[in-house]
């Protein structure tokens, strides 16, 4: 779909495996996120798709498997690392912080870039507030960007599903991220929020050439606006490819259909 | 009528976040600081310092201190009067070392050791959650209460096992003991407070503000995007106790002059706070002047209408007392969790309105 | 040998408060378990139920004023309990039902509030002085041990103790037996499928909070026949969040367990530990030790652990 598409690899994940006593979540999961792109993670319930994106940012942690990103192998990565090497993401179930206003809230996603003390920040005058300014700034292009003006100053838990969305989606983008991680972003929504997301989602990939990964259900959304697409069942991937190729593959049919085992 | 915002149009970021972004009510705290800075302390007398303004600033400093903590970062304490000792003895205990520091110094120094000893307390936060963390806080309570009414060296082996203040100067006014006037007492006191509340709004607005209210609100989500939650919680309880120990020792030397632990700092005294900042407002810096307020002046009022009134005596008045904060507690907690701070917000958007009703 | 038997009279003798503990324990853990509400009142209810027991049976009490006349034990007791069952609809009438929605913290600081009410309400009602509760519990040493074994233990906690187990076992039958109890366990593990068998919420609610009261009875019994109804009583209580932490909040064995480790712990610090540090540790040693624990093991000694979802 876009145009910067590199083969550069930015992530690359190999050979992973999660489980929960017992309960195999991954198994000897494989694949690569090329720079520039929109890769989709796509699967029936329970393939262990949101397991996969709780492992790139370092939530779960594989028992066997690395991952590389940026070039640099790892085992374990506590979130907080993932997010400052330009990790974000969104949640499939909206995880904004409902006692802060839009602002804020897309603020938060600014903190990995702040870095003026207690002290400064106690005093306001001077450096803390120059910091906040230009913070501040570069927060309003988000909010122009997802056209969200309006509700700024607005508390997110009064806010409408779908503006929720929007704003998660904002908070991920003040982080500058070089890899978004999108989990569910059009879950709940109408036609017409579905519309608007998905152009959000391909001008963040056009505009600031920011790297992908997405989950979703809406399989039309997903071959819209998917470079390449992985197929999770059982917590295996069972195809890869583009959007193409990936809706022929029989095994995919299979799964979807619920064609049992053996 | 009077009170608009319309045609007060912010043409900078730096308009736009100041404190009170309304002229009218820049006017009015100013107002409000020049009486109590300017007119209050030429009509203050004994009764008003001890009975209603001193505790008034002690309890609003400490209760700013656990809304930091619960309010903001959202995590429930109940060790604030024994946080409150720590101040109080370490603010002792300096003097005695130290007699000709200027007392602002050896307040902020109380501070310090008193976050010190908080992120110690704070430390099992990282591990658990909710009340989990209001029992391990518990254990602080009794704990530092215990080490002070044992060990001798916090009292300087005085055979009562109480601490009195030691008659200090400030800039040359007495500001202890009962030496000192009731003005430089209540003037001094009043300055702290009102520079530790501006520092309090300061910080909660800006980044390390908003990373205490992301861990509040969805902790897990704060850490995805980058909050250490360590860090976040850590600095919660550090800035929360510094700004408790402070309280603690202006509550010592100021306030009381001379206390005795287990009494002074007990559990009572937790409560009594975290009842001013869910009275007042939790996450809320105005809240807790509003609720200190509330709360010194309740137990006032009903002595005076029950005992002087209505001839009851004043056990029974500190029964009703009791029952009375309990059903404001669970009043508040149901009606409006942002308590008064809320209300006095929903007051000025009518007014706003005000006279078109809508 | 001397020694012997005074280190066991002192595990004992802390194995007896460990129970009254657990006791109180106990009513957390029902109420947590079928609401996930953190009751902090609950030492308050076993000093409100001790009050309205001592109020039935004493001739300077209201019901005394009221009727004449003073009510014997085996009709007290019962009395109680309806006053505790009344308690418990009150509460879910005008706190819990406007609570249903809020977070954890919120309903914790409610039944902090909910402590007070019930202070300032027995207060009020029945006078803040210490008042000698009897209902025919055996006093003093029990002189078949003393003589026997050569041992000191109050026949009142060797009671307290037999009380605690009947207590557990009637529990045990309710919860696994009854059509209730089973709804009630139903509502722990899942409240949609609770509604789904058709137990309304709060019914529920009413329902545990009233068995919560009557274990709240037992422990205020219990306490109130040793040391007589007073305040105090509700601070003790305050020592069964420690033994939740130990014990777990879901788990009634771990109450118990936890009750009896937190007794017998305190009372061997105190008499081993205590003199070398000035003594008086048993006020903290119960929250220390649940500190340290909260480190390594924060789901306690039989709770579930918890796995974190996003």
């Amino acid at each position: 779909m876009t145009n910067e598409q590199t083969n550069e690899t930015l992530l690359e994940v190999d050979a992973i495996s999660l489980s929960f006593g017992g309960v195999h979540a991954l198994v000897d999961v494989s694949f690569d996120i090329r720079k520039g792109e929109v890769r989709s993670i796509i699967g029936p319930n329970g393939a262990g798709k949101s397991s996969m994106l709780n492992v790139i940012n370092g939530f779960y942690h594989p028992q066997e498997g690395t991952i590389t990103y940026q070039g640099q192998a790892r085992k374990r990565m506590r979130p907080h690392d993932a997010a400052a090497g330009g990790i974000a993401r969104t949640f499939q179930n909206i995880a904004l912080f409902k006692g802060m206003s839009t602002l804020d809230n897309i603020m938060t996603g600014r903190n990995t870039h702040m870095s003026k003390s207690l002290f400064w920040q106690a005093l306001r005058i001077g450096p803390a507030q120059r910091e906040e300014i230009e913070h501040r700034e570069f927060v309003e292009h988000v909010i122009d960007f997802l056209e969200i003006q309006s509700i700024r100053k607005t508390p997110v838990g009064r806010l409408p599903y779908g503006l929720q969305k929007r704003v998660e989606l904002g908070r991920a983008l003040a982080a500058e991220p070089s890899l978004l991680l999108l989990d569910e972003p059009m879950a709940g929504m109408n036609l017409e929020e579905k519309e608007d997301m998905s152009r959000f989602i391909l001008e963040t990939n056009d505009e600031f050439g920011t790297t992908i990964a997405l989950i979703e259900h809406d399989m039309g959304v997903v071959m819209d606006i998917s470079d390449r697409v992985v197929v999770l069942d059982y917590g295996r991937k069972i195809a890869e490819g583009t959007p193409e190729e990936v809706r022929t593959n029989q095994s995919v049919i299979d799964a979807y259909l619920g064609v049992s085992h053996d | 009528m009077f009170y608009r915002e319309s045609g007060q149009l912010k043409s900078s970021y730096v308009a736009d976040q100041a404190m009170f972004p309304i002229a009218q009510d820049r006017w009015f705290v100013f107002g409000v600081l020049a009486l109590a800075f300017l007119v209050a302390p030429f009509f203050i007398n004994e009764y008003w310092a001890n009975a209603i303004l001193l505790p008034f600033l002690v309890y609003a400093l400490a209760a700013l201190g656990l809304n930091i903590l619960t309010g903001y970062c959202g995590q429930v304490s109940l060790g604030t009067g024994a946080f409150m000792a720590v101040g109080a003895y370490a603010s002792f205990k300096l003097v005695g070392f130290f007699p000709e520091v200027n007392f602002l110094i050896v307040l902020a120094l109380s501070g310090v050791v008193t976050a010190a000893v908080g992120m110690i307390f704070g430390l099992p936060s990282l591990r658990i959650k909710g009340f989990y963390l209001a029992v391990a806080t518990l254990a602080a309570q009794f704990f530092l209460i215990w080490v002070f009414n044992k060990v001798g060296w916090f009292y300087d082996y005085n055979l009562t096992g109480m601490i009195t203040v030691r008659p200090i100067d400030f800039f040359g006014v007495r500001i202890t003991g009962p030496e000192a006037t009731p003005a430089a007492k209540y003037l001094f006191t009043l300055t702290v407070v009102c520079i530790l509340a501006l520092s309090a709004k300061n910080i909660v607005r800006g980044r390390i503000g908003r990373e205490w209210m992301a861990i509040r609100d969805m902790d897990i989500a704060a850490e995805l995007i980058g909050i250490r939650p360590l860090r976040a919680k850590l600095s919660a309880f550090a800035v929360s106790s510094f700004y408790i120990g402070v309280a603690g020792a202006l509550y010592f030397s100021i306030y009381l002059g001379a206390v005795e632990p287990v009494e002074a700092f007990d559990i009572n005294q937790s409560f009594y706070v975290l009842f001013i900042i869910i009275i007042g407002g939790l996450g809320s810096v105005l809240g807790v002047f509003l609720g200190s307020a509330f709360i010194v002046l309740i137990p006032i009022l009903l002595k005076n209408i029950m005992v002087g009134g209505m001839g009851f005596d004043s056990g029974m008045a500190g029964h009703v007392e009791i029952l009375l904060m309990g059903m404001l507690i669970i009043f508040f907690l149901i009606v409006e969790p942002h308590g008064l701070a809320r209300l006095w917000q929903i007051a000025k958007e009518k007014l706003r309105l005000w006279p078109f009703p809508h | 040998m001397a020694f012997d038997i005074f280190l066991l009279e002192v595990i004992l003798s802390g194995l007896m408060t460990g129970v009254m503990y657990a006791l109180v324990a106990l009513g957390f853990v029902l109420i947590f378990k079928a609401s996930g509400i953190f009751n902090f009142a609950q030492g308050v209810m076993a000093l409100f139920a001790a009050l309205a027991l001592y109020d039935f049976l004493a001739e300077d009490g209201w019901f005394f004023a009221v009727f004449g006349f003073t009510l014997p034990v085996w009709l007290a007791i019962p009395a109680t309990i309806v006053v505790m069952i009344v308690l418990a609809w009150v509460i879910e009438r005008t706190v819990l039902r406007f609570l249903v929605k809020q977070n954890e913290i919120i309903l914790f600081m409610a039944t902090i509030g909910l402590a007070f009410v019930l202070e300032g309400l027995g207060d009020l009602l029945f006078g803040s002085d210490v008042k000698p509760l009897d209902i025919g519990i055996p006093q003093g040493a029990s002189d078949w041990l003393l003589d026997s074994f050569n041992l000191y233990i109050e026949q009142l906690e060797i009671f307290a103790a037999g009380t605690a187990a009947v207590l557990v076992a009637i529990l045990a039958i309710f919860f696994q037996r009854t059509r209730i109890g089973r709804a009630l366990r139903a509502v722990a593990d899942d409240h949609q499928a609770a509604l789904s068998v058709g137990v309304s919420l709060d019914k529920i609610w009413v329902i545990v909070w009233s068995v919560s009261g009557i274990v709240a009875l037992v422990a205020g019994i219990m306490w109130g026949s040793k040391s007589g109804v007073q305040f105090s009583l509700s601070l003790i209580a305050l020592k069964a969040l420690p033994v939740l932490i130990l014990g777990g909040f879901t788990s009634v064995p771990g109450a118990i367990v936890g009750g009896l480790i937190i007794g017998v712990g305190e009372k061997l610090a105190e008499v081993y530990i205590g003199p070398i540090v000035g003594g008086a540790i048993e006020n903290w040693f119960a929250y220390m030790l649940a500190l340290v624990f909260l480190l390594f093991r924060p789901q306690g000694l039989f709770g579930e652990r918890i796995i974190e979802r996003v």
